[in-house]
């Protein structure tokens, strides 16, 4: 066991500057949740195999658990907690619970965050261009559709 | 009444669940979450070999670590064995360690590196003992004892033991044998399935507190009463000082029920006096619970007439226990019933071994057993039609029951819907429909019953009209918690969104069991229909005053009380509520009687754990369309059409959800999850990356029809139980279409690409 070197960090999550101290070798997901405090982002692997832990960066989807904290410096994180609009629902959080995509809730920041995403690249994507994009994403609750559908109905409507 | 509906159009949005927000704002706390002032991190030490004796057991050196609060092994927790059929395991490994996931001891220390530094600092010598890892030869004579104390063990009096025989379990009707012999058409086979993993996306988490002589455990389990119940147990307690609380619960599919780990965190947490938190790795999640999907053997030989119908069946299950028995005691049962299958069999011949090896324990993963028994049977039933030149959707048809048959087990079946299921799947599927060469749909149909057990809720109005729904149910994603608030709404005439759900609390609500055999809204909906009864009861007598009529004339609707017939008499809820405040409160409590087992005739049962009798049985029916990459192996599912009776639906997005989730986790089981052993019973694909959950990607559409028959003998408005049901026939229906494709079927579970092209080139040889 190595002994730790710590680094002084500045994180901005959401539009808000953090200081962190924290050892270079901490993941990004782990500084987030327990140096930030913001715990919407959630840990489903630890192995870059389910997506639960997918954040922006410079609004590029990452898993953050496969992400250095230290290489997240001097670049705009968003994570599930600066996804609304306000106190109003983003139009694909309010879909994600009109058409059923939300069960269990644990792969739905990640899924939210990959979708984000997605749509700002591909506004208007194809149903094939959703499944692909978001097959980073395990969700062992819904069977998708209606995940799909959420997606789908977000991009229409906008 | 039956209708049937289909939902291929997207759903109009009608449900949005009173914890969705919280779910997708990332404001919802679960379990790992959570954190307290003080709060030390818990390790466990694994006995990483699947068969030792301990011969030495050492953690002074991890104690003497700075950081390191409290060390526990067996020594340090009552001497008590638990289980809920047979009494075979200890919280932490005494003299023999069973499987690789045991637990022999456990850390808390203030970083969550320095737990682990100490737990590797432990020191662990064994001795090697054999270790047993097939299922047939764990039945032979000689074979060694997974535990050679089991004679000895406690156990629940209806459970037959013997040695590795953990559980034996047979039903018997007629003369099996001598109608075989009459039988113009007899086809055996066998089929052979691996365990796998009900792989939540959450793993488990527990955080323990003590003040004074009473704990608090938040965790993340299906069955709270149950954890609580395994609390007390093992660290002999009584349940009114053990309070435990689950945060939102990301997910179980029955690998979150059971006691799991609830004791040592709280052993840990009055040891070390500081509250303690353990948070599982994907790979502990892999290795270490008492709940995975148990690997099977099947035989099944079936006797028709000519023409194809059934006469006898005989069947022989071998069901991989694993090192504990866990709540899997009734699975022999209920494989031999998934075996026998919904089907008309007047003579019926089924054993089923529930059998001790060095593997990872089994447990309820949703729909224990029927998966890989409805796969071997559908299998099976495929090769009977064409052996009497029969198309598999006419035979089905033919032997199936229906309403008012006598099913395998001797019961007769009041109205239900399975013949339509079969109608409404293959239509939707376009059975028949010519298909190319390398496609091809297959069908299966399946059974579950429903659980029909003791379940409370209190329902109250305050004193502004708004209303509270007090329950012991579990929420594990399923919406059945969430669609508690729409049945005590119409009881009330209120609205679903006039209700707040205060749920999986121990110390507030009264009992239920958990997000378990598909049974919340089947025994908690009646519970809260009774306690919402109540309190309309009370709304009417309080507006019979007020607006003096009669109570039996008043009636309930849109936030109103209102005379019958006069609709200017009226006053709304909010304002009889703000009278009941200043007066008798508004407070209902209701549990109600739980249907009783139907009969059974003619049927005999060793090793009966009240499985051969379906309360309100479920049937489904999936019809699959797949593609296979004749070159590779590589099955692909095209469309899957489903028709379920699961009764009265009552919360009909919410159903949806778990027929599609239920489907995606049958395509996973069917074609990628499986868990393979090295030759010493160790798992070897213990990660997401080589244990593959199926994606977005692989996700096809998924048609679903709902046979609704309100059924009498079930829950509220004739509702059955849903969540499990999807799970059972999806790989049969795709292990068909395959058959179907290849000209035989695949005989191994999962049909792996490897496996489904092993069995292309044996038929081409042919
Ligand atoms: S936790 Fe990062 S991908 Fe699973
Ligand atoms: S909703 Fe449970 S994992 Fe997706």
């Amino acid at each position: 066991m190595s002994e730790s070197i710590d680094r002084d960090l500045t994180l901005s999550v959401n539009g808000i500057a953090y200081p962190v101290s924290v050892d270079t070798s901490r993941n990004l997901l782990s500084v987030i949740r327990t140096e930030i405090g913001l715990t919407g982002t959630k840990e489903g692997c630890d192995d870059c195999e389910c997506g639960a832990c997918m954040v922006l960066l410079d609004g590029q989807p990452v898993n953050s658990c496969s992400y250095l904290a230290a290489q997240a410096a001097g670049r705009e994180i968003t994570t599930i907690e600066g996804v609304m609009d306000g106190q109003e629902l983003h139009p694909l959080q309010r879909n994600l619970l009109e058409e059923g995509g939300v069960q269990c809730g644990f792969c739905t920041p990640g899924m939210i965050m990959s979708a984000t995403a997605l749509l700002a690249r591909t506004p208007s994507p194809s149903d094939e261009e959703i499944r692909i994009g978001l097959s980073g994403n395990l969700c062992r609750c819904t069977g998708y559709a209606k995940i799909i559908a959420a997606v789908r109905r977000t991009a229409d409507e906008a | 009444m039956t209708v049937t509906e289909p939902h291929t159009a997207r759903p109009a949005p009608r449900f949005v669940r009173a914890d969705g927000p919280d779910k997708v704002t990332g404001s919802g706390r679960y379990t790992a979450d959570l954190s307290l002032t003080g709060v030390l991190a818990a390790k466990f030490r694994y006995a990483d070999v699947s068969h030792a004796r301990i011969t030495r057991l050492d953690v002074s050196a991890a104690l003497a670590m700075p950081g390191v609060m409290s060390v526990l092994t067996a020594a340090d927790v009552p001497d008590v064995r638990f289980g809920p059929f047979v009494q075979d395991r200890t919280l932490f490994a005494t003299d023999v360690v069973r499987y690789e996931g045991e637990i022999i001891a456990a850390v808390a220390a203030t970083t969550a590196e320095i737990a682990q530094r100490a737990v590797d600092a432990i020191v662990v010598e064994f001795e090697p003992l054999p270790v047993v890892t097939d299922l047939e030869a764990s039945l032979a004579p000689g074979a060694p004892l997974v535990h050679d104390g089991w004679a000895g063990y406690g156990a629940a009096e209806v459970v037959v033991r013997d040695r590795n025989d953990a559980s034996f379990s047979s039903i018997t009707k007629g003369d099996a044998a001598a109608a075989m012999a009459t039988a113009d058409v007899v086809v055996s086979s066998r089929y052979v399935a691996d365990g796998c993993h009900a792989a939540p996306i959450e793993p488990r988490a527990v955080l323990a507190q003590w003040e004074g002589d009473k704990v608090t455990i938040w965790t993340s389990t299906q069955v709270p009463f149950d954890a609580r119940a395994g609390v007390c147990e093992t660290l002999e307690l009584p349940a009114n000082r053990v309070r435990i609380i689950v945060p939102h619960l990301g997910g179980g599919f029955g690998g979150k029920c059971g006691f799991h780990y609830e004791a040592h965190i709280a052993a840990l947490a009055r040891a070390a006096k500081r509250p303690v938190r353990l948070v599982f790795s994907r790979r502990e999640e892999f290795l270490a619970p008492d709940r995975r999907r148990e690997g099977m053997i099947i035989d099944i030989t079936t006797g028709m007439r000519s023409d194809g119908t059934i006469v006898a069946r005989t069947g022989w299950i071998a069901i991989d226990n694993g090192a504990y028995t866990a709540d899997a005691g009734f699975f022999s049962q209920l494989a031999a019933m998934h075996l026998a299958g919904p089907y008309r069999v007047p003579n019926v011949s089924i054993e089923a071994h529930l059998v001790y090896t060095n593997h990872q324990p089994s447990g309820s993963v949703r729909a224990p057993t029927a998966p890989q028994a409805c796969w071997a049977l559908e299998s099976h039933t495929d090769e009977l039609a064409k052996a009497v030149g029969l198309d598999p959707v006419a035979f089905r048809k033919l032997n199936a029951v229906d309403t008012g048959a006598e099913g395998p087990s001797g019961q007769t079946y009041d109205e239900i819907g399975l013949q339509q299921c079969i109608d409404a799947a293959t239509a939707n599927a376009g059975y028949g429909q010519e298909l190319p060469d390398d496609e091809a749909i297959g069908v299966a149909i399946g059974w579950w019953p429903s659980f029909s057990v003791p379940s409370g809720a209190y329902v109250k109005i305050d004193g502004d009209g708004s209303g509270q729904i007090i329950t012991g149910a579990q929420e594990c994603g399923t919406g059945a918690v969430m669609t508690l608030r729409q049945l005590a709404a119409d009881e009330l005439g209120m609205a679903p969104e006039d209700f707040q759900l205060v749920y999986q609390d121990t110390s507030v609500a009264p009992y239920d069991m958990g997000a378990t055999g598909s049974q919340t809204l089947f025994n908690n909906g009646r519970a809260v229909v009774n306690a919402a009864g109540q309190v309309a009861e009370q709304l009417r007598k309080l507006a019979a005053d007020h607006l003096e009529a009669s109570p039996d004339d008043i009636v309930l609707a849109d936030g109103h009380a209102s005379v019958a017939g006069t609709p200017a008499a009226t006053v709304s809820i909010a304002e009889l509520a703000g009278i009941a405040a200043g007066g008798e409160l508004l407070i209902g409590h209701g549990s109600g009687q739980p249907p009783g087992p139907p009969p059974l005739v003619g049927s005999t049962c060793v090793g009966d754990l009240g499985m051969a009798a379906f309360v309100a049985p479920q049937f489904s029916c999936h019809a699959v369309r797949v593609k296979l990459d004749r070159d590779t192996g590589v099955a692909r599912v095209l469309a899957v059409s489903t028709a379920h009776d699961s009764g009265t639906i009552i919360n009909e997005l919410g159903a949806l959800g778990q027929v599609e989730g239920g489907v995606l986790m049958g395509i996973g089981q069917a074609l990628t999850e499986g868990t393979t052993y090295d030759d010493q019973g160790k798992q070897r694909n213990a990660a997401m990356l080589e244990y593959k959950l199926q994606t977005c990607a692989d996700a096809p559409p998924i048609n679903t029809h709902f046979v609704q028959i309100a059924t009498p003998d079930a829950g509220p408005r004739g509702a059955k139980g849903l969540a499990e049901a999807p799970n059972v026939a999806t790989a049969a229906a795709i292990s068909n279409a395959l058959a179907a494709i290849i000209g035989r079927p695949v005989r191994r579970l999962p049909m792996t690409a490897e496996r489904v092209w092993e069995t292309l080139n044996e038929e081409a040889a042919r």
